[in-house]
């Protein structure tokens, strides 16, 4: 496995830029998710990884060596599909030895190989079926098998849980999560689901309209967001915002004092998820105007005196509010994030 | 207010009716029917033409005295009587011509319906268009190709050349059916990320898991081309005579019961064909196994 680096790489098509001034590293062993909205160049760098689009600008290097125009067969790059892309000409088997054939393996090694990665991921039995015949997890669990493989440098994973049911996508995300861990496989991780993103990865790369706009651990990202993108974008947040004066900021419907604030000039940008919210008869008003029920949770949206939303989250045992209650709300600044 | 009421809901009691009806076993039914009913039409006049082929008399409505050989062994050239033409040199020639044709159209026509599948680029559709619709008759090709070369129209390769231009559209629409159903660029990116070169992805992954639509234009391709009158009849000049002008004069000359023969010759050819041609179609794409 290896480190893989991006060096201001920049991608564009005509006049459009697709991607801006990239500059990260996926570290040897490690899984490195990146979200973002659709259009945001998130599968744009994942092809630059593995060759399939060349930068208009910028390096990729694996550990030290520039790859930037190495051809994809010669790159050593794991490549997973959300449609799994396998070969239907071939025996599921056949599909996992395919890059070691490649490589110049010998036929007994390669089926040994492949064979030893099929049972490893649970679908040691199947190596004689169709990819055809096989269920969607099944399939996956190929495309992975296929990838892993060639050993590859890196093994890059484009949506690959997009299209399963929410089950199998959870029992997936655990199974692959250990099993890229056991083996310290370097992975990039493409999706569109930042809650599989925080399942999955070491680190997560918020990417917006080209460009990055925070890198770092799951709980860095959803607990202190770089900016109200990042914070609307991982999860649900509250963007609250007042005028700071000193160490306190008037937000409207209460007043709230906190040192981080004193490095704030004028405007204050506080970050609130919604579990920042608990009941509390010394708090501030609002109107509960609807509950849904989540399972585990409930999601609560309740209307300030000046006609702001504010989403609310509480544990589902211990409800506490319905529909067209009037509640007295108390904001935790331990969960608030203040941003510049 | 309330009429209102009644009408939605008798409109959607119809609405509902009518999905019933579509989903239910008697449209099923009727969908059934109707495949029979087409499919008896089109093989009522093929099997009518193959039995009489064997009677001796086709003086009443039907034809009577069954069971002769006789038109066959006429057809065949092995009669004393009638159009005296041995049916074999003829057949083998065609083969071959149909089948170089046939070869002619997969080469070229597969990488046509990759590349009008797999990528954009300019003037694709007005391409796509051309490719897919047989836009040039037979006889305004043979005509042409005589103007164009005069030494080598009639030849056995400009046989073959003329008749994988005419029966291109069936191949390069068959097999772009079966890319449509792909999705080409992540199968071929996934092959050359595991260390495949593209000419390798192409003729390993890509042209295999078209195997279904490259058999089934190869069968169009061949069975059309072993019959084309019209661009044969044009340019023919040289070489045994080509089945289809040996039809034509079967037909055309001969009394119906031999005609009848001759064109059960051909049916008994189309289908030996498709039997090969799958058969070997699918030995052909098969690497089902490591190897």
């Amino acid at each position: 496995m290896a480190e893989v680096t991006l060096e201001k790489l920049h991608k564009r098509y005509g006049d459009e830029t697709a991607v801006e001034s990239l500059d990260f590293t996926v570290h040897d062993g490690e899984t490195l998710g990146v979200v973002g909205p659709s259009g945001c160049g998130k599968t744009t760098t994942l092809r630059m990884i593995a060759g399939f689009e060349t930068p208009t600008d910028g390096v990729v290097r694996f550990d030290s060596e520039d790859v930037t125009h190495v051809p994809p067969e010669k790159r050593n790059v794991g490549l997973v599909f959300q449609s799994y892309a396998l070969f239907n000409n071939m025996s599921v088997l056949a599909n996992v030895a395919f890059g070691l054939k490649m490589e110049g393996v010998g036929k007994e090694e390669r089926r040994e190989r492949a064979q030893e990665l099929l049972d490893m991921l649970g679908i040691g039995d199947l190596g004689d079926r169709s990819p055809e015949s096989l269920s969607g997890g099944q399939q996956q669990r190929v495309g992975l098998a296929r990838a892993l493989a060639i050993e590859p440098d890196i093994l890059l994973l484009d949506e690959p849980m997009t299209g399963l049911d929410a089950k199998l996508k959870t029992r997936l995300r655990t199974e692959m999560s250990n099993l890229l861990e056991e083996l310290g496989v370097t992975a990039l991780y493409v999706t569109h689901d930042q809650e599989e993103a925080m399942a999955m990865c070491d680190r997560i790369a918020v990417l917006n309209d080209g460009h990055i706009e925070q890198i770092g651990t799951p709980d860095t990202v959803y607990e202190q967001p770089a900016n109200t993108f990042v914070a609307n974008f991982i999860g649900t947040s509250n963007v609250l915002r007042g005028k700071a004066n000193g160490d306190s900021v008037d937000l409207g419907f209460t007043r709230v004092q906190d040192e981080r604030l004193e490095a704030v000039n004028g405007e204050a940008t506080l970050i609130a998820r919604p579990e920042a919210f608990d009941v509390d008869d010394d708090g501030f008003e609002a109107q509960v105007r609807d509950v849904h029920y989540l399972g585990e949770r409930i999601q609560a949206t309740a209307e300030l005196p000046d006609g702001t939303d504010l989403t609310l989250k509480f544990d589902s045992f211990d409800r506490q509010v319905s529909a067209d209650d009037v509640v007295s709300l108390a904001l935790d600044l331990d969960d608030v994030h203040v941003v510049d | 207010m309330s009429e209102d009421v009644h009408d939605t809901a008798g409109g959607q009691g119809v609405v509902a009716r009518i999905d019933g009806l579509i989903a239910g076993p008697t449209a099923k039914a009727v969908v059934l029917g109707m495949m029979v009913f087409v499919l008896l039409l089109l093989m009522v006049p093929i099997v009518f033409t193959f039995v009489a082929s064997f009677a001796e008399s086709a003086a009443g409505a039907l034809p009577s005295g069954f069971f002769t050989l006789d038109n066959w062994r006429t057809v065949l050239g092995l009669g004393d009587y009638g159009v005296q033409t041995s049916v074999g040199p003829g057949l083998a020639f065609s083969a071959m011509l149909a089948t170089g044709g046939m070869v002619l159209n997969i080469i070229i026509g597969v990488p046509i319906a990759y590349a009008l599948t797999r990528y954009n680029f300019f003037a694709r559709d007005w391409i796509n268009a051309i490719a897919i619709l047989p836009l040039v008759p037979g006889i305004i090709l043979g005509v042409a190709f005589l103007r164009t070369y005069p030494e080598n129209a009639g030849s056995a390769l400009g046989l073959i050349v003329g008749y994988a231009l005419l029966k291109s559209p069936y191949m390069v629409l068959t097999v772009q059916s079966s890319f449509q159903s792909m999705d080409l660029q992540q199968l071929e990116e996934s092959s050359r990320s595991l260390g495949a070169s593209w000419p390798r992805t192409f003729l390993t992954v890509i042209v295999p898991n078209a195997k279904d639509g490259i058999i089934a234009g190869s069968i169009i391709c061949w069975t059309l081309a072993a019959a084309e009158f019209n661009f044969t009849y044009m340019v023919y000049a040289r070489g045994p005579r080509p089945f289809s002008l040996f039809l034509f004069e079967n037909i055309s000359n001969a009394p119906y019961l031999q005609s009848a023969a001759a064109i059960s010759v051909y049916f008994l050819i189309v289908v030996a064909a498709i039997t090969v041609l799958q058969l070997v179609g699918n030995r052909g794409f098969s690497t089902s196994s490591d190897r």
